[in-house]
């Protein structure tokens, strides 16, 4: 039920749980979030409960106790705790046992971070609420997959502070339900059908591929990706808009980007800005020259591999960005004339990207040099190809593979935001919900990727 | 009114909702019957029971009938026939009638099914003049199969792409997810004309051996007598149409140790189980069993883990082996 395209979810809990919190009085709203969401991480991984619950009194106390002098060292205590806890249990859930890892951790440590810097920053209040810092640290939007909201922006929701109307209550839940919907349909219409393109790929065996394919897979599972990842984004905050919070941007059509640089601003902006402000930026950023830079970079990437998982390919998959995204500062960027290095940094993000996702897609090494031995077929011509299974998977997923493409293009999506109320879309959109519900209840939908990062 | 103004998407949604709750609350124990376990074990809320529907093709307006796939449904229109009658109606017809009937053969009656039509009628007719004929398995060059039809699943299919051997030469009516109950009611096969039948296609060409690898898609559906029951009618159905073909049962392929341990019904003791019974509708004289599994075994009888990479399929560069097998395991007549 933790998967926002369980039906379960769309039909028991969200509905019940929006009935519940717009009936409790505007006082103890919070709690009913609160209450709502450790429900619904208990129905997803009860065993560790007691993981995030301990995490969230902790949190809270270390911050309560930064009174007048903010302490340095208090701060990197619990700083410490949080990041210990983090790597501890990835470590166990990556050597022992898949299950020793919470479901969400990555997120709402990330999450705990962000608050005990903000607050000996001074950038929130230190003596907010525990019902806020603990419903703010679990809600059920963002526990799981993020996105990685602030405490200010938490702070935003009027709902939980101020009486709110009736016709107010109905337009945040529908334009909630807006994004629920596209967000949805990504997933399921798109995500889902490209994953079985990829899997398919695999059926046939990497050193089988013809080399047409291996660039087609490189590109459905980037897309795959991107919807996947994406929707799930646009689910959590369309559903934390139907409950008053602001909507919160975690995609912002990466692959228009100019550079790898801009496009990792505008992937997963959330976890972007937040290695940017609590990693990069307290090393110095690119203010202490260009070698200092290139290190801090370093740091940051090589964090981002490991926090993405503990396998080789996660550590490749961030230094090879961060080797890409140094290039283009020192060279592409700087020292090209402007058309070429324009030109440079499109082909980076639309043929390095896809590579870059190949190596964040297979885990084993040895299969990772096999994809790569296929996509540049210099060393041998693979065993037993087959060369027309690239038009074969063409026929069969091109009815996915292009609105897919499609989407890729900014104003596709922005057209449909600036217009988003008018008569023609709520009905496509009622269409929309129902061709998903329709295809989750005649298969079960895999969960999201990102579930166990 | 207003609250339509202010949340048309909301108040579609809603509306739906209730209207398909409503629709899976009357039909629930009857149409929908096969999925309301998993209502009430709340795995899926009420609505989903009418979109299950639609998606087996079972709509509030449909018959029950239509649907049978199950004995105890298809009763009624067949159970007053003889079965030459049902025969009859085998012959000639439309397809729908054809299916209707041959399903109702195995449902409908344990005293028509098999026993009267299958084996004794048509391994009757082939024996007579060479009874005595022992056939053993031969190895043979790939020519062999330039008059065969493979007829399968998603595994077969990969048989075709990733065989060039077999595909340059044999004749191969496979489609994923084919099962054993639907071979003669799919249109599946593609012609220059469009898509036709396995009845159609089998009427048109005449083959000199034929393949079945079917089974694994349907493992779950049924107990292994029914499974039984549904391929002796196709095994018939093909003997009329291909009266001079060796037909080949292929034992279903294993899957591997992985999927084994943990799936109820993809396991490998399921089908051992199912290919034992199977073993059991050769005559050895015109229909003949082959089990490919041991090409492609690990040492515990499970499908060989570096031959898969989803459990299930054999990978491209793995057919080699079912082909060799198929090389080494033929009747030469």
């Amino acid at each position: 039920m933790v998967n926002f395209s369980d039906l379960n979810f769309i039909f028991r809990f969200l509905p019940i749980f929006l009935v519940a919190f717009y009936l409790t009085p505007v006082k103890f709203r919070t709690w009913t979030l609160l209450f709502g969401s450790l429900l619904f991480y208990a129905v997803g991984d009860f065993r560790m409960l007691p993981a995030l619950l301990a995490a969230v009194v902790v949190n809270f106390l270390f911050a309560k106790a930064q009174t007048g002098e903010k302490s340095k060292s208090l701060l990197f205590f619990i700083l410490a705790i949080d990041a210990g806890m983090l790597i501890e249990f990835k470590i166990l859930g990556q050597y022992v046992d898949k299950a020793l890892l919470p479901i969400g951790i990555s997120f709402y440590i990330f999450k705990m971070i962000s608050y005990q810097m903000d607050v000996y920053r001074g950038k929130v209040d230190k003596d907010a609420a525990f019902i806020d810092v603990a419903a703010y640290f679990t809600m059920f939007p963002q526990v799981v997959s993020g996105p990685i909201m602030r405490f200010d922006r938490y702070l935003e929701n009027k709902a939980l502070r101020e009486k709110t109307s009736l016709s107010e209550i109905a337009e945040s839940i529908e334009d909630g339900l807006r994004f629920f919907v596209a967000g949805l349909a990504m997933k399921v219409l798109l995500a889902d059908h490209l994953a079985m393109l990829w899997k398919d790929i695999g059926t046939i065996g990497y050193e089988s591929i013809s080399t047409p394919l291996a660039w087609l897979g490189a590109v459905t599972y980037s897309l795959e990706l991107y919807f996947d990842f994406w929707g799930y984004s646009l689910m959590a905050a369309g559903i934390g808009v139907m409950i008053g919070f602001p909507f919160i941007t975690n995609f912002d059509h990466p692959y228009g980007s100019g550079s790898v640089s801009e496009f990792y601003r505008r992937w997963h902006a959330t976890l972007g800005s937040w290695f940017r402000d609590y990693i990069y930026i307290p090393l110095g950023g690119s203010r202490k020259g260009e070698l200092r830079t290139i290190f801090n970079l370093l740091v940051v990437w090589l964090v981002t591999g490991f926090w993405h998982g503990i396998t080789l390919n996660f550590i490749i998959w961030g230094l090879s960005l961060c080797f890409i995204i140094i290039c283009e500062r020192l060279f592409v960027l700087k020292r090209l004339p402007a058309p070429l290095s324009k030109f440079v940094g499109k082909v980076n993000v639309l043929i390095l990207i896809p590579l870059t996702w190949v190596v964040f897609a297979i885990s084993d090494p040895e299969m990772l040099g096999m994809y790569f031995s296929r996509l540049f077929p210099f060393t041998g011509s693979g065993v037993a190809v087959n060369q027309g299974d690239f038009l074969k998977n063409i026929g069969i997923y091109w009815t996915v593979l292009l609105p897919s493409l499609i989407l890729l293009i900014p104003r596709v999506y922005d057209f449909w935001a600036n217009r988003r109320n008018r008569l023609i879309f709520n009905i496509i959109w009622i269409i929309l919900f129902w061709a998903c519900i329709y295809s989750l209840a005649g298969a079960a939908g895999n969960p999201f990727m990102y579930f166990k990062f | 009114m207003k609250i339509l103004k202010k949340c048309p998407i909301l108040t579609g949604i809603v509306a739906i909702t209730i209207a398909l709750s409503i629709v899976s609350l009357i039909f629930k124990d009857t149409l929908y019957s096969e999925y309301v376990d998993k209502y009430e074990s709340g795995d899926i809320p009420l609505l989903a029971l009418a979109l299950k529907g639609a998606t087996d093709e079972v709509f509030p307006w449909s018959s029950g009938e239509q649907e049978a796939l199950l004995p105890e449904d298809t009763q009624g229109a067949d159970e007053g026939k003889e079965p030459s009658e049902q025969a009859e109606n085998m012959a000639g017809g439309e397809e729908n009638a054809i299916i209707s009937d041959i399903s109702g053969n195995d449902i409908s009656g344990n005293d028509i099914s098999g026993n009267d039509i299958s084996g004794n009628d048509i391994s009757g007719n082939d024996i007579s003049g060479n009874s005595e004929e022992v056939y053993e398995f031969t190895e043979v060059d790939d020519d062999y199969f330039t008059d065969a039809v493979f007829i399968g699943d998603s595994r077969t299919v990969g048989l075709s792409e990733y065989c060039e051997p077999l595909d340059s030469r044999a004749t191969f009516y496979a489609r994923t997810s084919l099962t054993i109950y639907d071979v003669f009611k799919k249109e599946y096969i593609k012609t220059d004309t469009g898509k036709i039948g396995l009845e159609e296609a089998l009427s048109r060409n005449q083959f000199g051996k034929v393949y079945i690898m079917l089974g694994l898609n349907e493992i779950g559906t049924g107990d292994t007598e029914y499974f039984i029951n549904a391929y002796t009618e196709v095994l018939n159905r093909i003997r009329e149409l291909q009266p001079d073909a060796i037909i080949y049962i292929q034992g279903i392929m294993h899957v591997s140790e992985a999927k084994s341990k943990v799936d109820k019904n993809f396991n490998n003791e399921k089908i051992n189980a199912r290919n034992a019974a199977l073993a059991e509708l050769a005559d050895n004289k015109t229909i003949f069993y082959i089990d490919m599994n041991e090409s492609v075994d690990d040492e515990n009888g499970n499908l060989g883990e570096g031959l898969s990479f989803d459990d299930i399929h054999l990978k491209a560069s793995s057919y080699e082996r079912w082909h060799e097998f198929l090389l080494h395991n033929a009747i030469v007549r």
